[in-house]
């Protein structure tokens, strides 16, 4: 519930970001990505999508995309997420909590989208 | 008294002095009595069917036979021909030894036939330029051009030598020549910026080591060694510092390749870089968080600081410096932050460890990457070449040979075309090495008619074309910025690449399918010829290099 209240606060910064921060919209440029934010058991997760400009979201963790952050489970994808730190996602990485599918690169990305609205 | 031809006394001192014994080039009229020469003085030619390729496999000769590399190409075009292969070398810091014909200066400024001025063209991309005008000078000449090639960071040389001194004889007791081949010299840090830099690595939590070029040109490995034994840092060897150490040692991140470095450089508390530059790859210098430490070991002073300041620039030769380094570090152990590292990096690799494993049609070029390290093994010298093709391949292929995996296309001239040149070189340099050649079929095209080369010659390179159908980094980077709808310039097709081959003599084969791909590779390697797989890819996948470039050249 947590995790899925933030993913969807995170898709409204996201996408007013879009309409009004004018450092944001231009790192999301004319990019076309589709990043999946989800649990490992597929309980909870959003989908953000980017189209030449424009950030939507869609609830659900069973979306086809481009990349995803698969978290181990919905407890530390909300803490971590909530820290914000490159140094926590390592951690949870490095403890088998969090995995990229995909290509790391867009996952990469999005993070550095994603810092430019907090 | 003994007379002997201007252009003989270059044979003379190539063979005689610096022990040259391999020379590439194509034949020209302005230097008919250089190339006489070799015969003379029993020097190999190897004459190819573009000067760009002579330059390009004079620099990788440098890389893997370890002397510097020499080419001779003839005045006007063959001289511009060759300035891609030069340029290349400059910004790779390649000791190469540039010989050229000019003009006559009996005709300067008459309208002779090539003549231009190649000085100036060339100064800028150079160590050291000269024309040479008497005849008695021409050993001091080279041995000054090769003075420059070798010394501190070294690079590459010009000398021209008109048919006004080539083609004259002079009393042989009347030209000096050099007693000895050039000197290679070494640069010593200070001791106060040693102890600091030993101070800010035995108090590091999370060190990461990271070599670059230089690390290769030192040839270093004894040092490294012991720099890695004593202090257990993992690390990882780029571009020719690759294989200083093998890519199987326990310390090596190589298995987790680009994330690898992307995740230490970001994590560590130190970063020690040595023989490295920080440039665009490195977002230079960005990518390293303020807070962390660096260390910079570097034979070349203006990049200590260089878009990063350092806390600690050791001014040096790489294997001395690290020599004089580890008498003042204490035992460290890093284990934990090593399998962290490792962890986390395979974490955010999970799709691609995947891949390999998978058979995919069409086949994906990780999975293609995949099968031929499977085959070929790490007792082979890999060469790579193309956009995405380059990643595919540094992060796929491991060896045990130094300067073992080379994108060679990833420099920073991010110069195509040079797969095929520096292959055949280091097969050249080393023929009890399988060579395998990984070339994306964009940059095929460049050097392609060097398989007539590889075939007068019997180099027998065995060539995997990743053919995704379109220069592929460029294509996808369109597809992210204008749009798929509106490519440009960036489809080539499907092309026959292997018939090509064949059709010059060498062995051809079509790979459409992922089983085919080993039997291929063994028939390709059992014909002993020049070998091209043509094989089609998946031309929807992109790399992460792709989107790297495209927000590189973002100029908002």
């Amino acid at each position: 519930m947590r995790l899925s209240l933030l993913l969807f606060i995170l898709s409204l910064k996201l996408r007013d970001a879009a309409l009004r921060n004018r450092a944001f919209k231009n790192y999301i440029g004319t990019v076309r990505l589709n990043i999946l934010i989800r649990t490992r058991d597929g309980k909870s997760g959003r989908l953000f999508v980017f189209d030449k400009g424009s950030v939507s979201s869609v609830k659900g963790a069973n979306h086809a995309c481009d990349a995803a952050l698969v978290w181990s489970d919905s407890g530390t994808a909300f803490t971590v997420m909530l820290k914000g730190t490159d140094e926590a996602s390592f951690q949870a990485a490095a403890a088998g909590k969090l995995t990229v599918e995909g290509m790391s690169y867009y996952i990469q990305w999005f993070n550095d989208a994603v810092k430019l609205v907090m | 008294m003994t007379q002997i031809l201007g252009g003989h006394l270059v044979g003379k001192y190539l063979k005689e002095i610096e022990k040259v014994d391999t020379v590439f080039c194509i034949s020209g009229g302005h230097i008919e009595s250089i190339l006489d020469s070799f015969t003379e003085y029993e020097i190999r030619t190897v004459d190819v069917r573009h000067e760009q390729a002579a330059a390009m496999m004079a620099h990788a000769w440098s890389v893997y036979a370890g002397t510097p590399g020499v080419c001779l190409v003839t005045a006007g075009p063959g001289f511009t021909n060759a300035v891609t292969g030069i340029a290349n070398a400059y910004l790779d810091n390649a000791p190469l030894v540039v010989l050229s014909g000019k003009h006559p200066l009996r005709d300067d400024l008459k309208g002779a036939l090539q003549e231009m001025n190649q000085i100036d063209v060339i100064k800028s991309i150079t160590k050291w330029a000269a024309t040479c005008y008497e005849t008695k000078r021409i050993p001091e000449y080279l041995s000054m051009a090769f003075r420059h090639a070798v010394s501190g960071r070294p690079g590459p040389v010009f000398l021209e030598l008109p048919p006004d001194i080539l083609n004259v004889r002079v009393p042989l007791a009347q030209v000096p020549m050099s007693a000895r081949p050039t000197r290679k010299f070494t640069v010593h840090p200070d001791d106060w910026d040693l102890r600091q830099a030993a101070d800010i690595i035995n108090n590091a939590r999370r060190p990461l080591f990271i070599g670059g070029s230089g690390v290769g040109l030192s040839c270093c490995s004894a040092a490294l060694g012991q720099f890695i034994d004593r202090t257990g840092i993992p690390f990882i060897l780029t571009n020719c510092g690759r294989g200083e150490l093998p890519d199987s040692h326990p310390l090596s991140l190589w298995d987790v390749g680009n994330v690898g470095i992307q995740l230490g450089m970001m994590q560590a508390d130190v970063v020690i870089a040595a023989g490295l530059r920080f440039n665009w790859l490195l977002q230079s210098g960005a990518i390293i968080p303020p807070a962390t430490k660096v260390v910079r070991i570097d034979i070349d002073p203006h990049e200590i600081d260089r878009n990063r300041t350092a806390d600690a620039g050791l001014v040096g030769d790489a294997s001395s410096v690290l020599g004089q380094l580890v008498p003042l570090l204490k035992r460290g152990e890093h284990s934990a932050w090593t399998r962290d590292l490792r962890a986390a990096s395979r974490a955010f690799l999970t799709s691609e460890l995947e891949l390999r494993e998978k058979p995919s049609n069409p086949i994906h070029p990780i999975r293609l990457v995949a099968q031929i390290q499977k085959f070929v093994g790490e007792d082979a010298i890999y060469v790579i070449d193309g956009g995405d093709t380059c990643y595919f391949g540094l992060t796929g292929f491991s060896s045990r040979e130094k300067a073992g995996v080379m994108a060679t296309a990833a420099g920073l001239l991010g110069c195509l075309g040079t797969g095929i040149p520096f292959a055949m070189a280091a097969k050249l340099a080393r023929p009890d090495k399988k060579v395998l050649l990984l070339n994306g079929d964009g940059s095929f095209g460049f050097n392609s008619m060097e398989f007539d080369t590889m075939v007068r010659r019997n180099i027998p390179v065995v060539c995997v074309v990743n053919n995704d159908q379109a220069w592929g980094m460029i294509k996808h980077s369109q597809e992210l910025s204008i749009g798929a709808e509106r490519l440009q310039c960036c489809e080539l097709g499907v092309r026959p690449y292997e018939k090509m081959v064949e059709g010059l003599g060498g062995y051809g084969e079509l790979v459409t399918r992922d089983e085919e791909i080993v039997p291929a590779l063994k028939r390709a390697f059992d014909s002993g010829k020049p070998a091209c797989i043509n094989v089609i890819t998946d031309p929807t996948v992109t790399s992460p290099a792709t989107p790297l470039f495209y927000q590189s050249l973002k100029m908002d």
